[in-house]
């Protein structure tokens, strides 16, 4: 095979390598398969348009055709025979159009969808044709890394915060192998290759400069993964996603039918999870004890869970309706100031439930009724000021309790109360609802279930609650953070036939001044909303006010983990006596602090997690320090054990040098004669260390007169070295070795000596980056590798064996 | 006459009578040549190595007297033969003639019956004759016509030859020059050495002053004190890794053999009880490769047509072969590895 076509394979393998970070993307492997086959028929046919020797434009041709065909055999319309018809065209539009869709409704992993398939199949495609022509035709194959990155950017641009490493390892060794393979060719070309010292010829035998090239890759690689590590991460990535899905939502018009998950539970717990603290929003209200500000709802509940559905309504200049539905409620009205950071970009307005009126917003804000959101195609919250007026609804139990359940027919009834088949659910409600009539009661029941006393508890390491079923099995579990507890109580009441929804927002945060607070990433915040006849919308917080900083209780929905009696049974809701009305009733409790002033245990999160980060840099730091002073340190270790050896600590040794010479004992000659090497190890490796090079086929003595010569030691270095010399050759080849000699100190003085004539570059890199350890090492790499080579060619050679080719007549190789 | 047999060479010897008498017969030959001390002693290492040497160098520098000077240094039987184109094999080991008296054939000895047989321009000789020398060197034994004498311990042979004159010569056999102990070369003496040569023998010939200083038992003594130096295994398996290197070294056609091994080893435990040393140094063995060695080799074609003396490739090998260890590899050992011998490479 000759090297082009040879070539054009690896750079399909190298395209498939690449295209592993796919794999984060999708679901399951069907893109893989779908994959291999696209990229193995484009490489056939440049194969095959290389054997027959096409023009370049025939073969770049050939490849597109050969795609075109494969994507029409892989996603039919149905209508044609392996020939592409307009029909399919068209059918490939609707597929792109899906393809479209489905990226602002699925988040990620996605479930194998024909429309993403077709995208991701087209695109390795058209990459395998792109790095094929780069690396074969053009013989530009460090370009092909271009198409190749292009493929990479897809899970960078999905996965903001936390991109996966494995895939872009693979992905970057396809590359260096397509790299390595090219230029092997090229020295091909020039005639047989020759590996090592002039050896032998096209035998994989250590060549320093290969060995430099395979460092050099190895380590490349392992920085482009660690230095990002490093780096502080840039905040804001999550925010952008919120951004990208809503505008998805509006743009989309039409919507998506079924729902698909949408992204704001993602990127709440995105949000949540993020190692950094960023400031969101400051809001400036004269309200003495605001409730959550929100922006987003989520009212559409399928077997994957809660999801979005674009909001529609009319621009803000027209006006607000009044939220003020009930006489009996009082609403007093406030104001407040918003301003938002350039962190949280998003097209939907933070405000406080029951705004009447938006100053200062801009243009293109419109106002949804049913979801009483805030919303903008075009427009983004960046860097935005705004103020506005809204009411606060104050409702109490009483009040609450008198709100009848809704008429069968009404269209709220089937808009917020569907729900997808759960039994577990079902029955659950049944169980907590059972003989209770009243709405109000009915939903202080189910949310009174997400007490701790039922075993519920709040973490933020459990999956974000997505499908349907997941919010099934956090009942079962009962570990969760808020968008479980809000969708599960959503849900629930849902399954009770009283309409809900789960809400997006803030809480009060825990950076509080004065009447301005600080809202953080860590503020976010999801609840669950309940429709009351005659009341409108009425918020209930599930989650634990032990894990949410700066949450906030009404007398309707007090505190169910608060020890107070009064917030135990369904029935305290009727004792408004035991909690201030319309106070913060859980504020108050010794268990909280002061307010909402970060009292809980949770409530210095934000600091803790600033000093951790700046422990984890500082560890980090330490960490690599201590792994940059291994080499120093085994260095001193090695030199200890030798010193140990040739220290004269054994007086017989002496005493039969002295005496009577003939009458050695074996074990102090054996002893002498290790002590001996010892020395002489050390002494190789100090020179290793200050850069003499080391000779194998020098005998001790030449050594010691070279570096006597060489490093121009003086008298009693040099004495050193003759003594460590003589001691060695006497160890190695004299019947009796040299004994009771002073091997230590003479080893301690040609090390000065050799300080002393070394300059300061090879002193210093003598003692932090020893040149013998890290030589030790890597000559150990070297032969594990050598060794993995060799397997790796035996191998080879029995499976040519098995090989085709050898049946062929008349064919040498 | 009672001659010992080649395994009881002689007592023992203690160290300081080996020094001295070898310090006598080096003064002694240095009288005559002279700034040649590294020659001379080559030369009486192959003596005490119970081998064989062969001078080769330009005529005129030496070569006949340096081994006329060893001969005269030890008082024992010496024979000189020079070698002609005529000269017949009877006369190197003797013939048998006809007795008139006895009425029986009688053995004559040849001139190979002697301590010290000085051959002068060997290859002038045929090498019929030359061949007459192989059983002696190696056996040292002659036959003669069925019957096998014996010959004398010590025997050398000390064979002068011209590398330069190619008329009417004829090149050592193969088989020959394997027995050989070490082939040296004289060189040009120094001018110091040659204005001293000029002054000492413009009058008389420093040759006749010369007197024995040992004799053929003391020789035998210090034979027998060389065969006691001890060689560690790991100079044995050095011995045999240069020589298995010789043959398989890409540049040369036939490498040394096991007879060159063996007579490493003994001349370097010559050179090592010369300089008063009771083992063997891979040094002793690296100084003693290109002598012992470079004569026995034949180079390829190739390396002959890029002038590439044996000298030079027995040397590089000497200069690229690492010593065994006979501890776990070194580190610095890297020849199946790469990468770090062109670091050690170059200096």
């Amino acid at each position: 095979m000759t090297g082009r076509r040879r070539l054009g394979l690896i750079a399909a393998g190298s395209t498939l390598l690449a295209a592993a970070p796919i794999s984060s993307i999708f679901e399951s492997w069907t893109w893989l398969a779908q994959c291999i086959l696209a990229v193995g028929f484009v490489a056939g046919a440049a194969l095959g348009a290389r054997t027959l020797r096409f023009p370049v434009w025939a073969q770049a041709l050939s490849m597109i055709v050969v795609l075109l065909l494969a994507l029409t055999w892989m996603f039919p319309s149905g209508h044609e025979v392996l020939i592409p018809t307009p029909r399919t065209f068209e059918h490939f539009g609707d597929l792109f159009t899906q393809a479209g869709q489905d990226t602002r409704q699925y988040a990620v992993p996605v479930p194998d969808r024909q429309g993403l398939l077709f995208v991701t199949v087209l695109g390795i495609g058209a990459v395998a044709i792109a790095v094929d022509l780069l690396t074969v035709v053009a013989r530009r194959p460090a370009l092909a890394g271009l198409p190749m990155l292009a493929i990479y950017s897809v899970p960078v641009a999905v996965y903001v915060d936390d991109v996966p490493v494995l895939p872009f390892i693979i992905g970057a060794f396809g590359f260096l192998w397509l790299l390595v393979s090219d230029h092997v060719d090229r020295v091909r070309r020039f005639g047989r290759r020759f590996t090592g010292d002039g050896r032998d010829v096209d035998v994989w035998e250590p060549s320093p400069l290969a060995a430099a090239g395979r460092r050099l890759g190895v380590i490349g690689v392992a920085a482009a993964v660690l230095l990002p590590l490093l780096v502080p991460t840039i905040s804001g990535g999550l925010l952008s996603q919120l951004t990208q899905s809503g505008s998805g939502i509006s743009q989309n018009g039409t919507g998506a039918g079924g729902g698909g998950r949408i992204n704001l539970f993602a990127a709440l717990s995105g949000q949540l999870t993020q190692t950094g603290v960023t400031d969101l929003v400051k809001v400036t209200t004269n309200d003495p004890d605001p409730y959550y500000l929100r922006f987003g709802v989520a009212d559409q509940l399928t077997t994957q869970g809660f999801g979005s559905r674009p909001p529609s309504g009319q621009p803000l200049d027209r006006g607000l309706p009044d939220p003020r539905v009930n006489p009996d409620v009082r609403y007093p009205q406030y104001h407040a100031t918003v301003e938002v950071s350039d962190n949280l970009r998003q097209n939907m307005l933070p405000v406080y439930s029951n705004t009447v009126k938006v100053n200062d917003a801009g243009g293109g804000w419109s106002f949804d009724r049913n979801q009483q959101v805030i919303y903008s195609t075009r427009n983004t919250t960046k860097g935005k000021k705004y103020s506005f007026d809204y009411v606060r609804a104050q409702y109490s139990p009483q009040l609450l309790r008198q709100s009848p359940p809704l008429p069968d027919g009404s269209p709220l009834l089937n808009a917020y109360t569907a729900t997808p088949p759960d039994a577990t659910v079902d029955n659950l409600v049944k169980r907590l609802t059972a003989n209770i009539r009243n709405p109000y009661d009915k939903v202080r029941a189910l949310y009174n279930y997400f007490a701790k006393d039922n075993g519920f508890s709040y973490s933020l390491t459990t999956q974000p609650a997505g499908s349907s079923s997941e919010i099934a099995s956090f009942l079962q579990n009962k570990v969760g953070y808020c968008q479980q507890y809000a969708a599960a109580l959503a849900w629930m009441v849902r399954e009770a036939g009283i309409p809900a929804r789960v809400a997006f927002g803030f809480t009060k945060g825990n950076d509080r001044d004065g009447t301005t607070y600080t809202l953080t990433n860590r503020n976010a915040h999801a609840w669950t909303e309940v429709y009351f006849d005659g009341f409108g919308w009425v918020p209930f917080d599930a989650t634990p006010a032990s894990g949410v900083v700066g949450s906030s209780r009404a007398a309707y929905a007090p505190d169910v983990d608060a020890p107070t009696p009064a917030a135990t049974g369904p029935t305290a809701g009727a004792l408004p006596g035991a909690v201030p009305s319309g106070g913060p009733s859980a504020g108050d409790l010794p268990q909280r602090g002061q307010g909402d002033l970060g009292g809980s245990d949770l409530g210095g999160t934000g600091a803790e997690v600033t000093s951790t980060k700046g422990l984890w840099s500082v560890g980090i730091a330490a960490l690599i320090l201590a792994l940059l002073l291994v080499p120093a340190l085994r260095r001193l270790l090695v030199r200890r054990r030798r010193h140990a050896a040739t220290a004269p600590s054994a007086p017989p040794a002496v005493v039969s040098s002295a005496g009577a010479p003939d009458l050695v004992v074996t074990a102090t000659s054996t002893r002498a004669r290790e002590d001996a090497h010892a020395a002489w190890d050390e002494l190789l490796d100090t020179m290793t260390d200050f850069r003499i090079p080391v000779d194998p086929s020098e005998t001790p003595r030449v050594t010691a007169q070279r570096l006597i010569k060489d490093a121009i030691l003086q008298t009693s270095p040099a004495e050193g070295a003759t003594l460590l010399g003589s001691a060695e050759e006497r160890a190695r080849y004299a019947r009796k070795p040299l004994q009771g000699a002073e091997l230590t100190s003479a080893l301690t003085q040609v090390r000065k000596g050799l300080a002393r004539s070394a300059n300061r570059r090879t002193r210093i890199a003598a003692v932090i980056m020893p040149p013998s350890v890290l030589l030790r090492w890597r000559l150990a790499l070297a032969e594990g590798n050598t060794r993995l080579m060799a397997a790796g060619g035996r191998f080879g050679e029995k499976l040519a064996r098995f090989s085709p080719r050898r049946l062929l007549p008349h064919r040498n190789r | 006459m009672t001659t010992p047999t080649w395994d009881e060479p002689g007592g023992p010897m203690p160290t300081e009578d080996f020094r001295a008498a070898t310090q006598a017969i080096m003064a002694n030959i240095e009288q005559v040549i002279e700034g040649k001390s590294a020659t001379v002693r080559l030369a009486l290492a192959v003596l005490l190595a119970e081998g064989h040497l062969l001078i080769e160098d330009v005529p005129g520098v030496g070569k006949t007297k340096l081994a006329k000077a060893l001969a005269r240094s030890i008082d024992c039987s010496v024979r000189r033969i020079q070698f002609t184109p005529d000269l017949l094999p009877s006369d190197v080991t003797g013939v048998s003639v006809y007795n008139q008296e006895t009425r029986d054939f009688e053995f004559k000895p040849g001139a190979v019956f002697a301590n010290l047989v000085v051959g002068d321009e060997i290859n002038r000789a045929s090498p019929k004759t030359q061949s007459a020398l192989l059983e002696s060197m190696e056996e040292r034994q002659v036959t003669v016509d069925g019957t096998t004498y014996e010959l004398q311990s010590p025997f050398m042979v000390i064979a002068t030859q011209n590398p330069i004159e190619m008329e009417g010569t004829y090149p050592l056999p193969e088989a020959q020059r394997d027995r050989f102990t070490a082939r040296i070369a004289m060189g040009y003496p120094d001018p110091r050495a040659e204005l001293a040569m000029l002054t000492g023998h413009g009058a008389h010939d420093p040759l006749n002053d010369l007197r024995a200083v040992a004799d053929a038992a003391l020789v035998r003594r210090m034979i027998a004190a060389v065969r006691d130096v001890h060689a560690a295994d790991a100079v044995q398996q050095y011995a045999i890794a240069l020589v298995t290197a010789t043959r398989e070294a890409p540049e040369i056609r036939l490498g040394g053999s096991p007879r060159s091994t063996l007579q490493l080893i003994r001349t370097a435990k010559a050179v090592a009880a010369l300089e008063g040393r009771d083992y063997v140094l891979p040094d002793d063995l690296q100084a003693l490769a290109v002598p012992v060695l470079a004569h026995r080799i034949i180079p390829t074609a190739d390396a002959q047509l890029n002038r590439r003396t044996t000298d030079a490739i027995v040397a590089e090998i000497v200069h690229r072969l690492p010593l065994p260890h006979e501890r776990s590899r070194s580190p610095y050992d890297t020849r199946n590895t790469g990468g770090a011998q062109y670091e050690s490479r170059g200096r």
